[in-house]
């Protein structure tokens, strides 16, 4: 059965349909989830906020977008939200140092770094850590643009951001992210 | 899928249109010599591509307890089968 005939069930009240769709994008949500917060625990409290929204809402799902943009709108608006509770934290700001980011600091030659693999744990760690100190709005413009693949247009879309805004934060997310890692390697 | 072509006058054009420069403009002039020499640049790009695929493949289970969880949370775990 296709994904447009499961949505019209599940609107109309049929539980097995619904069963399905949270089935098809439960380890997709999970996994964005976790990808913003870097934590499990929150990752699997996001993804159940999430599907309780999609239960409660789907019937305004208008089928003028695809289902999985108007999934990522509302895992995001919750990433967000969770984000939003720890005020106090810290993050580097990124905002204003735009030269320092591509000074010709000494770089590593990454090919000659033993893990390379995602399966490593260092390499986690390093990913993790980078990651982390990047500012909860700054980290879903890069995911979902570079890492999840979509549009400048639909990340602007779903983030509820300017296409000027999103490529400004992507740019200096990606270069962010790569000169924590090349820092790391330094160590 | 094979990656689509795309020529050293295709890159130049799309730095130069986001800058809103002319093609031909000392600007990109400029541009495309330092392209064609900066091993810098080149790492970069390298090295930014690299990051993106990292965190790309760097996923994690879901694992079956949370799966349960959320099922019932929903009143959905008798629709399993």
């Amino acid at each position: 059965m296709d994904e447009i005939k499961i949505i019209e069930l599940a609107k109309s009240g049929d539980r097995k349909a619904m069963a399905s769709l949270v089935k098809m994008y439960e380890k997709t949500v999970y996994n964005f989830a976790f990808k913003i917060c870097r934590d499990r625990d929150k990752a699997e409290n996001i993804m159940q906020e999430t599907f309780l929204s999609v239960v409660k809402s789907l019937h305004q799902f208008d089928g003028n977008s695809k289902l999985s943009t108007w999934l990522y709108r509302i895992v995001t608006n919750h990433c967000l939200m969770e984000a939003r509770k720890f005020k106090n934290r810290h993050f580097v700001s990124i905002d204003d140092d735009e030269d320092g980011m591509y000074e010709n600091k000494q770089v590593v030659d990454w090919s000659s770094v033993p893990y390379k693999s995602t399966e490593n744990i260092e390499l986690r760690k390093i990913l993790d850590e980078a990651i982390s100190k990047l500012s909860p709005e700054y980290r879903m413009v890069f995911l979902l643009r570079d890492v999840e693949e979509f549009s400048t247009e639909e990340t602007a879309k779903i983030a509820e951001l300017s296409v000027p805004a999103v490529k400004s934060r992507l740019h200096r997310a990606r270069a962010f992210l790569r000169n924590e890692i090349n820092e790391a390697f330094r160590k | 899928m094979k990656k689509e072509e795309i020529s050293c006058k295709e890159v130049i054009h799309h730095i130069c249109e986001s800058l809103g420069e002319d093609l031909n403009s000392e600007k990109c002039i400029a541009i495309k010599s330092h392209l064609d020499e900066c091993a810098n640049c080149k790492n970069y790009f390298q090295t930014v591509e690299v990051t993106i695929d990292w965190y790309k493949k760097y996923n994690i289970e879901l694992p079956d307890e949370a799966h349960n969880r959320l099922m019932s949370l929903l009143k959905l775990n008798d629709q399993e089968k």
